[in-house]
């Protein structure tokens, strides 16, 4: 089973579990719609479309509405540490959940007590917390952006925010420096994507593939295309992908995606998990 | 000790300074009755800058804890993270589209329309503050959106604000 879990832009803290489904338009759990925008929301659309083309069954949320202020990422933390270990997921994906490190080290702790601990895949704020806290070595997959991955790289930063100058100022081409760095410091997880103009993959610090077209330099601007490469490598995961094909795999069908619909600045993301269903049957 | 987890999982990673006792106290009682988890700590040597008290804080909450204390009357000299770099970045890069300029601010990029204002989008980042803005400001004319750091929460939605006001800043340059 895969779960998803993070928050979404409700004003009403209220936690929601369920299955996912995303009829090409409209994401619904457990009947109610959620605005399909960037974020947590983009990211279960995408694993949705990618399940489903894998034959797999839908992914299972556990979404709560939060405005920033934590209240809601609180649900999802207690929902986590109480139920993890009964629902056992073989693939737990976290994403956009306010960074807590004390909480997100009984995350990673009720993990544990599974029968069989979980693929961890986190990305966003989850991907913060888990360095943050010193955790990166009990995930097995992120997927940083290059400002994340100067994150990572970074031994003090506690957020990108208060990344160093001269690692924030990296450009793609130094990010070889980025990626050593990171795993020499203990904080990266075993298998990364690296999500850019040039995607990394990324096994045990070594890159095996990257990916480079097409070239669509707007997807840059367009919030959420990191979300949706991040579903679909958790479905792909949980389809039984090796964790580098997954990557390659959510990469490239991103990438194709954007190229189908002619991506500009103005497009949603909406747009782009609609036209993934071709993209990954190409 | 400071920085020690404790049972309820707090570790903060930031600091707020005072320049005496009294306004410390103050701080933790205006915090705290926002639902804000916080401790009264020892700063240590290196960040002592007023008073021997400070307080530890989320410092991903940064944002939304400056605003409280600045509503609730609370006076403080600075916020701080106990590690890393002690200065938010400040580091912003413009990218031209043509039709549309994408404004980057540490790790939030805001795109909005040469003509029009209108945001177009809004990336990066990953706090949950951010898809709650990126709701609420795209589709939107520039100068009509309230302020990010005024609405958000977070760091993310700090950097994001740098990208607004230097959007805006653009913009008026480019209508005038």
């Amino acid at each position: 089973m895969l779960l998803i879990c993070g928050t979404v832009p409700l004003a009403d803290s209220i936690l929601i579990t369920g299955k996912a489904a995303f009829d090409g338009e409209k994401l619904l759990i457990a009947g109610k719609e959620i605005s399909c925008t960037q974020g947590t929301a983009a990211l279960v659309s995408a694993a949705c479309v990618a399940a489903s083309h894998c034959g797999i069954l839908e992914p299972q949320v556990a979404l709560a509405g939060d405005c920033g202020n934590g209240k809601g990422s609180r649900l999802i933390y207690n929902y986590l540490i109480t139920q993890l270990p009964a629902l056992s997921p073989t693939v737990l994906v976290l994403h956009y959940i306010l960074p807590v490190m004390g909480l997100m080290k009984k995350v990673c702790d009720a993990a544990g007590k599974c029968p069989q601990k979980p693929v961890m895949i986190a990305d966003a704020s989850s991907m913060y917390a888990a360095k943050a806290a010193g955790l990166a070595p009990l995930f097995d997959i992120f997927t940083p952006d290059l400002c994340e991955m100067a994150f990572l790289a970074d031994p003090e930063a506690l957020h990108p925010a208060y990344v160093s100058r001269h690692l924030f100022g990296a450009e793609i081409a130094q990010a070889p420096e980025l990626i050593a760095s990171a795993f020499r410091h203990k904080n990266a997880a075993r298998t990364l994507l690296l999500k850019g103009a040039i995607d990394h993959v990324i096994q045990d610090g070594k890159t095996i593939a990257t990916i480079d077209k097409p070239d669509i330099p707007a997807m840059e601007a367009i919030g959420g295309t990191g979300d949706t490469i991040s579903g679909m490598v958790g479905a792909f995961v949980a389809a039984g992908f090796a964790h580098t094909a997954a990557a390659i795999s959510a990469a490239k069908a991103n990438r194709r995606a954007a190229e189908i619909i002619g991506a500009k600045p103005a497009t949603k993301i909406r747009e782009i998990i609609a036209a993934l269903p071709a993209a990954i049957s190409d | 000790m400071f920085g020690k987890k404790n049972d309820s999982g707090f570790a903060g990673g930031g600091l707020i300074i005072f320049s005496n006792v009294e306004e410390a106290i103050r701080a933790e009682k205006v915090l705290k009755k926002g639902s804000y988890e916080v401790k009264l700590v020892a700063p240590p040597p290196d960040l002592r800058k007023g008073c021997d008290l400070a307080l530890e804080i989320n410092i991903v909450e940064e944002t939304g804890i400056a605003r409280m204390l600045l509503d609730g009357g609370a006076t403080f000299v600075e916020i701080l993270p106990i590690k890393g770099a002690g200065e938010l970045l400040n580091i912003v890069k413009t990218k031209d589209f043509g039709e549309a300029i994408m404004v980057k601010a540490g790790n939030m990029k805001l795109t909005f329309d040469k003509r029009s204002g209108v945001v177009l989008n809004i990336s990066g980042g990953g706090c949950p503050d951010i898809p709650y803005l990126h709701l609420n400001m795209i589709d939107k004319e520039l100068s009509s959106l309230t302020r990010p750091k005024d609405n958000g929460y977070t760091l993310c939605a700090l950097m994001l604000d740098r990208a607004y006001t230097e959007a805006l800043e653009i913009r008026k340059k480019g209508t005038a």
